[in-house]
């Protein structure tokens, strides 16, 4: 695991309690009925994924607490943590994982609903406008160097309006409208 | 000669055309016809699919609905575009709920998911369809041995039963090459492309680690199959001598790139002189 800052000795409170009113209790079935969440609350905590995950240890919360946080409720915790936001969406967590909670796949449920809420970070949404304003992500700079190798001029073969007509009716183009 | 649908994307056409034009030519003298895939979408990458779930799944499917109707197996030299292809096939593939509304909104464009055409990586081409003892035989200029270091890429390797791709593919496709593969203890981690447009210093880092490893390791290339991992390596390896006071001067090659020069392509065709960090000196270790 990449290695982050030194520890900052024992906290105060071995164990904080959670405040029972913060809790939402539909928000395990919020996720669960995203594609890919089924076998979320067959999570034991055991913690595999985070020792999976090349970046843990610079997390606040960890991925396998991340997880305990949507099984027991902590919504506006969770969907307002950094932490969904610098997954690398890498995938290693998922992998391991002994009892098939698709974790990463989770994680992108949790961006999903965040960005719903607005919250998400700027250079994101600034990748949808790139998205709905040209309709793909990279366009051709340097034009001599595919003439150089014999390839055609422009990207091949792509239907830059498809994307920008789909995407401008999804929340792609809600959250670029809303950024405006 | 089998013939299949050749889906782009954007970013090796628009940032590695050496990797488009190396990809084609070691293609057609394998005996493989690969048609660009017309009238299709950018996959809009992860972070698209982080944002917007639904316009994800629908830009992808269109494209998967495209490649039905020619019929042939889509491949694609991008580990993105093959993440967000094979995950929005696999779904749809499985969930027929959400195939089904999937469908109603294709239906606009007269264009339906049957899951006929199979999202595929160029690399898994190379190795199911022409095998490795077909490549062997048109190897002319086999590499010295040098030790080059792969760097898969995560959304070719995970999730395993999405992509359905075994880690010893590219083990096997470097060998038949003549050179020898580096074993490093990074080799799995995130080169940390999806990451650079949320935390640029945190996308670095993990590039840097991956190079150190590789280069601990006693690695004298690297080698690619994805853009976005080629940024991170290759690219962004020109800035560490700023940010981090080192340089490592890894050449990264993408595989097709190697795979053409021992196949007696010439420095100009597999377009050499594209790659960021100087790669010529491939060719000392190229016989005559």
């Amino acid at each position: 695991m990449t290695e982050t800052n030194e520890r900052k000795g024992p906290p105060e409170v071995l164990i904080d309690p959670i405040d029972m009113s913060e809790l939402d209790p539909n928000f395990r079935k919020e996720i669960q009925s995203m594609p890919n969440a089924d076998e979320l609350s067959a999570c034991f905590a055991c913690s595999t994924c985070t020792a999976a995950c090349p970046i843990a240890n610079m997390w606040e919360i960890k991925p396998h607490q991340l997880i305990r946080m949507i099984l027991l409720g902590m919504r506006e915790k969770v969907l307002s943590s950094n932490e969904i936001w610098l997954c690398l969406m890498c995938f290693e967590c998922q992998e391991r994982c002994p009892q098939l909670v698709r974790v990463t796949d989770v994680f992108f449920d949790c961006k999903n609903l965040a960005a719903e809420e607005g919250r998400i970070p700027s250079s994101i949404v600034a990748l949808g406008k790139e998205l709905i304003d040209k309709g793909q992500l990279y366009i051709v700079t340097a034009d001599w160097e595919r003439e150089d190798l014999d390839l055609e001029p422009e990207v091949p073969g792509l239907s830059t309006e498809s994307v920008k007509r789909i995407l401008s009716e999804t929340r792609t183009g809600r959250l670029v409208k809303g950024g405006d | 000669m089998p013939t299949y649908s050749l889906y782009m994307g954007c970013s090796v056409p628009a940032n590695y055309p050496n990797y488009e034009a190396s990809m084609l030519l070691v293609a057609e003298r394998l005996g493989l016809e690969l048609k660009y895939l017309e009238d299709v979408a950018c996959c809009g990458s992860p972070n698209l699919r982080a944002m917007d779930y639904w316009g994800w799944v629908i830009v992808n499917a269109r494209t998967l609905a495209v490649a039905d109707k020619l019929g042939h197996d889509t491949v694609t030299p991008c580990n993105g575009c093959f993440g967000s292809l094979k995950d929005v096939y696999h779904l749809l593939k499985h969930d027929t709920k959400y195939r089904e509304r999937v469908n109603a909104e294709l239906e606009q464009d007269n264009l339906e998911f049957t899951g006929i055409s199979r999202p595929r990586h160029f690399i898994e081409i190379l190795h199911t369809d022409v095998g490795v003892d077909t490549i062997r035989k048109k190897i002319t200029k086999p590499l010295d041995g040098v030790g080059i270091a792969i760097h898969y890429g995560c959304h070719l390797l995970r999730p395993n039963d999405v992509t359905d791709f075994s880690p010893m593919i590219l083990d096997e496709l470097v060998e038949v090459t003549g050179a020898k593969v580096i074993e490093y203890p990074l080799w799995k981690q995130c080169c940390g492309a999806t990451v650079l447009p949320v935390d640029e210093d945190l996308a670095i880092r993990l590039a840097h680690d991956k190079l150190k490893s590789m280069k601990e390791a006693g690695a004298i290339f690297a080698l690619v199959v994805c853009p976005a991992c080629c940024n991170q390596l290759d690219l962004q390896q020109l800035g560490m001598k700023e940010s981090y006071g080192e340089e490592f001067h890894l050449p990264v090659l993408f595989y097709p790139q190697i795979l053409g020069l021992a196949m007696g392509l010439d420095e100009n065709e597999v377009g050499l002189g594209m790659n960021r960090v100087p790669a010529a000196p491939i060719l000392q270790h190229i016989s005559e």
